[in-house]
């Protein structure tokens, strides 16, 4: 039973009652109607008996009237008679008009005549003798005046009866009704009583049943929230992540067991905090406060995720680093009802890279000194063994000599050392970088191991390209990909036929005299802002391809390139090289990617690198 | 400076130390081979009577070490100073050599180390 149907039983109530009591009423008012014609039935046939009664005094008066006249012989006797004589039409008019009943006219009629023959034949005879003075003592007039008026009186006495009879028949009647009236009342209100009384209880029992049923159906639906609301909790309780749950003006609602374990705080501890009070959080780096999610979801209206560094202070003061997101939690209506914040501890796994970093920047260090040592102990053994001859007997020619070598051996010393501090020099912030002038000093330090490989290098890199970043940092990225490249090419010439010079300006114009597979390709292009190949937008920067016709890398392997500890170099990697490499360009909000192919053709890998010339910094990147 | 002239081979990738070093060789009364890369340097060594070997390790293509091991292949009983940029040599070829230096150490040891192995084949 829907509500309309309800509110339409409820009219239903009303109504019925309301029409039946109408009815009740409309009748009642028929039978009073009825009665009030009867009572003025009644009153007519009064009326009627009055006027009957006068005529009859009337008829008297006429007849007394003249007695007098016929025995004193004065015609003063004879008002009376005359008086009356105008009086009974006029009341016979009336009684001809007060009764419809035809056997009732024709008796007035009978009445009149008989009147109008005693008049005619007894009175005026009489009146006529009187007054010429004769004598009225005749036996015979007399008694046929006195039968006539006896004719007269007996008319009138029946008249009288049988209006008598017609108000008693007429109050007899209306007696009849008004037992009719009580009898109808009775059964009236009896009826519209059981009826009021069956009809609603009949409505008023769908009404009961539709409740019920709707009660039964809450009841039902309250055990199955309940359940699902205990399958929820449960799942929240297990679930391997901190959850809390505020409501929109930030208070915390609940806790589940990991997040009370991580913040310190216990549920009930809580409950009805601002946020901010438990769940303390700063970026690992700058110590700065971070926005309280619930605040930075309201006002983004959107999930929000949060720097992988940051740092949760728990309830005794102790830090553990977190991952964290917080999703809005929207009504019906979309309207934001509160906010579920999603955290785990993630300081082991950031620990470890940490360590992890570390150890590859330990590797590449060592490596570096293995460098440094053979750049500069190959010139200073020169230039220590030039000063021993020119500390001997030599000619001054020889001296000079001599002297220009270790000059140019210096020179070599201090260029190589140069190109080893700017390696080493760590900026806080990003500087401007000439793309060109940091891939050239690169190749400087690594020609002597493309020469120890057979590799030839091949450079396209003009001047001023100019971006802007860790030049430490890229360097590292650059020697890495660089030396894949070259030993990809070394790998697939197979013995070494050293070259030189192993570092080639392509614009020379000097054909490599080395084999094709040997050549290492480094190029540096401008590219406007534009759209990445995904349809991403891409802001104005420097595009670094390295390209070596090595033996290229097969498709399983391509995928795993950038994870860490993968490497297809078995003992002599460390398999992080490219995964920092990604980390780093990733960090100046650049792009790194592979490209190879195994096929007979056109074998070999392509590293492209791209690097914004005013790149945003993603602080997690590292 | 002996009558007897000695004869050396040098072998190292580094065209400048290399003339040098031969400069201080002849110097010092050596007769002195030079040779840019391994192989040159093995062929040399296989034609002539070279009786010490001046030996640069870290080389492109064969590295000091696969040289020393051709040359005891050949001639086991000439004596090789082997030199290193690095200052730490792998053990197999410290094994391998009779004796080691690192460059920068300068003239002076260089002709002792090379002058206590000639004698000592001298002496033999």
């Amino acid at each position: 039973m829907n509500s309309s149907s309800f509110d339409q039983i409820l009219r239903q109530v009303f109504i019925v009652p309301m029409i039946a009591v109408l009815l009740g009423a409309g009748a009642l008012a028929w039978q009073i109607r009825q009665a009030s014609t009867t009572v003025a039935r009644i009153e007519a046939s009064d009326a009627t008996i009055a006027r009957t009664d006068s005529l009859a005094a009337l008829i008297v008066d006429q007849e007394t009237g003249l007695r007098g006249y016929q025995t004193t012989g004065d015609s003063d006797f004879l008002n009376p008679y005359t008086n009356a004589a105008v009086e009974i039409p006029k009341v016979f008019q009336e009684l001809r008009v007060a009764n419809r009943d035809p056997a009732y006219r024709a008796a007035v009629a009978d009445l009149e005549a008989a009147h109008q023959l005693w008049e005619d034949t007894f009175a005026q005879p009489l009146m006529s003798t009187l007054e010429a003075g004769g004598q009225t003592s005749d036996a015979d007039l007399n008694r046929v005046g006195r039968r006539e008026m006896d004719a007269i009186r007996q008319r009138v006495t029946a008249l009288s009866a049988a209006a008598t009879a017609e108000r008693k028949g007429y109050i007899e009647r209306w007696r009849h009704q008004v037992r009719v009236m009580l009898v109808a009342l009775l059964t009236l209100a009896v009826g519209i009583g059981l009826v009021i009384g069956l009809y609603t209880r009949r409505q008023l029992q769908d009404v009961s049943n539709a409740f019920r049923q709707a009660h039964n159906i809450l009841r039902s639906r309250a055990e199955q929230a309940f359940r699902s609301e205990q399958k929820l909790r449960t799942t929240l309780q297990s679930i391997g992540d901190g959850v809390i749950t505020c409501d929109a003006e930030s208070r915390i609602e609940t806790m589940n067991d990991v997040a009370q374990r991580l913040t310190g705080w216990t549920a009930s501890e809580a409950r009805h905090l601002p946020l901010d009070q438990v769940f303390r959080i700063v970026n690992q780096t700058t110590r700065e406060p971070i926005e309280n999610p619930v605040a930075k979801v309201q006002r983004l209206n959107s999930i929000v995720t949060f720097a992988d560094h940051t740092i949760l202070f728990r309830k005794d003061g102790s830090e553990i680093i977190i991952d964290d997101s917080a999703s809005p939690i929207r009504n019906k209506e979309s309207k934001l009802i509160g906010v579920v914040l999603v955290f785990r501890d993630i300081t082991l796994q950031i620990k470890s890279q940490e360590a992890l970093l570390a150890n590859e920047k330990l590797a590449v260090a060592g490596r570096l000194a293995a460098t440094i040592a053979h750049e500069i102990h190959n010139p200073l053994d020169s230039v220590s063994n030039l000063l021993f001859l020119m500390d001997g007997q030599s000619t001054p020619d020889e001296s000079h000599h001599f002297l220009q070598l270790a000059k140019g051996e210096i020179a070599r010393v201090t260029q190589i050392s140069r190109a080893m501090l700017s390696l080493y020099r760590e900026s806080k912030a990003p500087v401007a970088i000439d793309i060109g002038e940091m891939l050239r000093s690169i190749l400087l330090l690594m020609e002597r191991r493309f020469v120890s490989l057979g590799v030839v290098v091949v450079q396209d890199l003009p001047e001023g390209l100019v971006i802007h970043g860790f030049p430490a940092e890229l360097r590292q990225v650059f020697t890495n990909l660089l030396t894949n490249a070259a030993e990809a090419a070394s790998a697939r010439i197979g013995v070494t036929q050293p070259v030189e010079p192993a570092v080639i300006d392509a614009r020379m114009a000097d054909p490599p005299p080395a084999h094709e597979d040997a050549i290492v390709h480094v190029s540096a292009v401008a590219c406007p802002a534009g759209m990445t190949p995904e349809g991403l937008p891409r802001p104005a920067g420097v595009q670094v391809t390295i390209d070596d016709h090595g033996n290229g890398i097969p498709d399983e392997a391509l995928s795993h390139l950038f994870t860490p500890f993968f490497t297809t170099k078995g003992e002599r990697g460390t398999g992080l090289g490219l995964w920092i490499s990604r980390g780093i360009v990733t960090k100046h909000g650049g792009s790194i990617s592979l490209a190879s192919s195994v096929e007979p053709e056109d074998h070999g890998t392509t590293a492209s690198v791209f690097l914004a010339i005013n790149p945003t910094m993603n602080a997690g990147g590292e | 400076m002996t009558a007897e002239q000695h004869t050396i081979l040098c072998v190292d990738d580094e065209p400048v130390g290399l003339e040098v070093r031969r400069m201080l060789l002849e110097r010092a009364g050596y007769r002195v081979f030079t040779a840019l890369d391994g192989v040159s340097g093995l062929e040399i060594f296989a034609r002539e009577p070279i009786e010490a070997v001046v030996l640069d390790f870290a080389m492109p293509g064969m590295n000091g070490g696969e040289v020393a091991s051709n040359m005891r292949g050949v001639k086991p009983t000439v004596p090789i100073l082997m030199l290193s940029a690095y200052t730490s040599l792998p053990p197999e070829v410290h094994d391998l050599v009779n004796l080691t230096m690192t460059k920068g150490e300068g003239a002076p040891a260089l002709l002792r180390k090379l002058g206590s192995l000639v004698d000592g084949v001298a002496s033999k």
